[in-house]
């Protein structure tokens, strides 16, 4: 009797002290890579799929030899994305030079020639403080495209063609398009053109618009994985509003002094590998096989031993 | 059989732990009971009331929370309104914008201290944090920048360059936080809830536990001691009432078990004490019979002898006077002493007698047995020149001859020792409870206290025969006399200042 009578007081002491919740403090270590710095490096991206796919590129083959990155993918428009970097909330990104001139240094007038475009443009950023890294072999430059049908009906074959279009011509674009120069700016100043309108539109979201008929034409990059096919015809531009885009990393000289020389050493080794037929490829494989760009990335960095 | 052994056995051992020892353990137990529901008590109300202060905790940051969500959307409308309106009304837009990005920082570190004790909610305001960061950082601050230099571009970029898109990610990470915050309010509340409730099972059933033990220790209290001793006391009490075979049973080896064996080798040695002192009452009757016998049957044969040789010293004194010459004294010895033997004699078998023989038991008045006495004492009484008061006395029952024998003997003592001058005697009776108690006071020469008790054994004498004549069995046949009517005799004395012996008599019936 008296033994159950001490172990049912022993078992009520026990249930008494139990369900107390544990919970065990998590300890999260992180180790850092060999950077030179310890302020990781801040890399954006703007906000269409080749310009992620571009991030990601640059952001994983500076991971595989060390530097520390964070990637702030889908930042914005270059006017945006800029102005952010001017401002300080970012170290790097990948922007198209002919935009850079035309849209961030307001220069309208800008050369035809890629390498003085260039030049003008690490002028215009080194006077900030910023500069340029190496630029890409590729060239995504904007062109306006009509489907087949519309250019046979209307007998379209350059930009300055669309004059015979009678009404408006919509032309499905990204929202940017209505201020810039490569857009209705530089249209209606080259080639006199009155008769287009802009349809705002997602960059990627053209295509789907053209097909549907909602616009009649569409801003596009010339390295648009949907102009693999042919389904597309691209209007040429004699005027040559549209510059060439040659991409080149934009980078804070603060962000290159801290990283060290393999910063610009590894970006380099990637611009290099980027040819107009591997970016069509790449985006093609993002845009129409909906593959998710960091996968796509990486397997052409192994490809290229850039991992 | 063998089970009942077992039992036995179990009994045994349980009985073997000594009293103290159990009422120790049981108190030990009650109170390491009551402590332990005081524990669980005290464990209960500290989770519910830690429970209470997480759940104001997670209200506070669902709080916190909305007040971010808020400055955010505040932020992004004041944004749009400020890149979509004209010059003068844009200042107006962009204030509470301003204020908002001033504030947010604050809002922000509060979340992060009201989650800090919740990993996974930490890591989610963590990513909120740094989302709200991207858009503070990579969003708004450039498009106020860019609105302020080129309104025109800031107006395009503000159409599909998703500020709403980056808010609605923001949005779906608060709403997540909220939902697992929530969770977490509730989860505390059911936990808190279900030990609360525990507790109360275990209060509850911890103070009938108490109870129960209470009872328990009472029954058993009434069992193992009150019972025991109540035993104890009845075998006391029987043992008092002269039933000296009365024992108690020992089954135990606790301190009851001692007084129990305590109690019984009481009553052995009671028992045993009682039956001696029986046989040797027995052994001293029988052998006081038979020296009754002895003394009667020896005085009575001796007197013959006795009566024949005084026979023969009265012839020789008669007959040859003449012819003895101075030898008349010698003759006049023998008759002396002849006479002293048959006294002694005579005293001897009456003392013999005296206690033997029925009494002839009859009511009477104690005055005329005095009287008679008195009359028997005359001549001493007249030649000591006496003064003998008699009070007024009751009537008793008593064997007239023995009784009047005992005032004769004790009035002549008290005339025979004088202290030399006139005797003063007083005769007196009082009840004393069922009896009556006589005295004869005088004003003799008294005697030590400690010969009080001596003075009524047979042929016990104080003085020498030369002083005071006698045989020194006359208090001896009082006090058998005084026995035999179920009375006893004593004396009060003091040298020099007289005695007074008293002895009781039944008084009448009714």
């Amino acid at each position: 009797m008296r033994r159950t009578v001490l172990a049912v007081a022993l078992a009520v002491l026990l249930a008494g002290c139990g369900g107390g919740g544990g919970g065990g403090a998590t300890a999260t270590t992180s180790s850092s890579g060999d950077g030179a710095t310890d302020a990781p490096l801040r890399m954006g991206t703007k906000n269409f799929p080749e310009a992620v796919l571009l991030g990601e590129l640059y952001a994983q083959a500076l991971q595989a030899k060390g530097v520390r990155v964070v990637l702030k993918p889908n930042i914005g428009s270059s006017e945006i994305i800029h102005e952010a970097l001017t401002g300080g909330a970012l170290d790097i990104y990948p922007e198209y030079i002919g935009v850079l001139l035309s849209e961030v240094a307001n220069d309208r007038l800008r050369p035809v020639d890629p390498r003085a475009a260039y030049r003008a443009a690490k002028a215009f950023e080194e006077r900030q403080g910023f500069t340029l890294l190496a630029m890409t072999p590729f060239s995504d430059s904007n062109a306006l495209a009509v489907t087949p049908g519309y250019a046979r009906k209307h007998g379209l074959r350059t930009i300055a063609d669309l004059r015979r279009v009678p009404g408006t011509v919509r032309v499905g674009a990204p929202p940017e398009f209505a201020t810039r120069f490569e857009g209705l700016v530089g249209l209606g100043q080259r080639y006199g053109l009155r008769n287009l309108r802009a349809t705002p539109l997602t960059i990627g979201r053209q295509y789907r618009a053209l097909d549907s008929g909602r616009v009649d034409a569409a801003a596009v990059f010339t390295t648009d994985g949907q102009l693999v096919d042919k389904r597309y015809v691209l209007l040429d531009d004699p005027r040559k509003v549209f510059g060439t885009q040659h991409v080149a990393p934009v980078v804070s000289r603060a962000a290159l002094r801290s990283h060290g020389p393999q910063l610009a050493q590894v970006a380099d080794a990637v611009s290099k590998r980027l040819t107009a037929s591997a970016m069509r490829r790449m985006n093609a494989a993002v845009v129409l096989d909906g593959r998710d760009p960091r996968a796509v990335a990486d397997e052409f960095l192994r490809g290229a031993n850039l991992k | 059989m063998t089970r009942a052994r077992e039992g036995d056995r179990r009994v045994r051992r349980t009985l073997r732990t000594p009293i103290t020892t159990r009422v120790v353990l049981l108190s030990a137990t009650a109170s390491v009971l009551v402590g332990t529901v005081l524990v669980v008590l005290i464990v209960a109300v500290t989770g519910q009331r830690d429970a209470a202060r997480s759940a104001f905790r997670s209200q506070e940051a669902l709080t916190a929370g909305n007040q971010l969500e808020k400055s955010l959307i505040t932020i992004e409308n004041g944004l749009r309104g400020f890149v979509a309106s004209g010059a003068r009304s844009r200042e107006r837009f962009l204030q509470p914008a301003t204020r908002a990005l001033a504030a947010y920082p604050r809002d922000l570190s509060r979340l992060e201290g009201l989650v800090a004790d919740d990993p996974g909610q930490q890591q989610r305001v963590d990513q909120i944090a740094v989302a709200i960061d991207d858009y503070v950082r990579l969003w708004a601050r450039p498009l106020i920048e860019l609105g302020k230099t080129r309104p025109d571009s800031a107006r395009s970029v503000v159409v599909t360059n998703g500020g709403r898109e980056r808010l609605d990610g923001i949005n779906r990470e608060f709403a997540s936080l909220f939902a697992r915050e929530r969770q977490v309010i509730r989860s505390r509340e059911d936990r808190a809830e279900q030990r609360s409730s525990r507790a109360i099972g275990f209060g509850v059933g911890g103070l009938v536990l108490v109870l129960i033990l209470t009872a328990a220790v009472t029954l058993y209290l009434r069992r193992a001691v009150v019972r025991p001793v109540v035993t104890v006391a009845e075998a006391t009490a029987r043992l008092a009432s002269g039933e000296l075979s009365a024992r108690v049973p020992i089954e135990r080896h606790d301190e009851l078990g001692d007084l129990a064996r305590g109690f019984n080798a009481m009553a052995d040695s009671l028992e045993q004490n009682r039956a001696e002192l029986e046989r040797s009452n027995a052994e001293l009757k029988r052998s006081n019979a038979e020296l009754d016998q002895f003394a009667s049957v020896t005085s009575h044969d001796l007197q013959a002898p006795l009566t024949t040789i005084s026979m023969y010293a009265e012839l020789i004194e008669r007959r040859h006077a003449a012819d003895l010459n101075g030898g008349i004294a010698l003759v006049d010895g023998i008759r002396s002493a002849t006479q002293e033997a048959r006294t002694l004699i005579r005293d001897l078998l009456e003392y013999s007698r005296a206690g033997r023989r029925p009494l002839a038991l009859e009511e009477v008045p104690a005055g005329e047995l005095v009287g008679r006495a008195l009359e028997a004492l005359a001549g001493p009484i007249t030649a000591a020149h006496a003064q003998v008061t008699v009070d007024a006395l009751p009537v008793v029952t008593a064997d007239r001859a023995s009784v009047t024998r005992v005032f004769q003997n004790l009035v002549g003592n008290a005339v025979k020792f004088t202290a030399g001058r006139s005797p003063d005697v007083a005769i007196g009776a009082e009840p004393a409870g069922r009896m009556w108690r006589f005295w004869v006071r005088d004003n003799g020469i008294g005697m030590e206290p400690a010969d009080a008790e001596r003075i009524f054994a047979p042929f016990k004498r104080l003085h020498g025969e030369e002083a005071y004549p006698g045989t020194g069995i006359g208090l001896a046949i009082c006090e058998r006399v005084v026995a035999q009517h179920g009375g006893r005799i004593w004396v009060t004395s003091e040298p020099g200042a007289g005695s007074e012996f008293s002895f009781t008599l039944p008084a009448v019936e009714g």
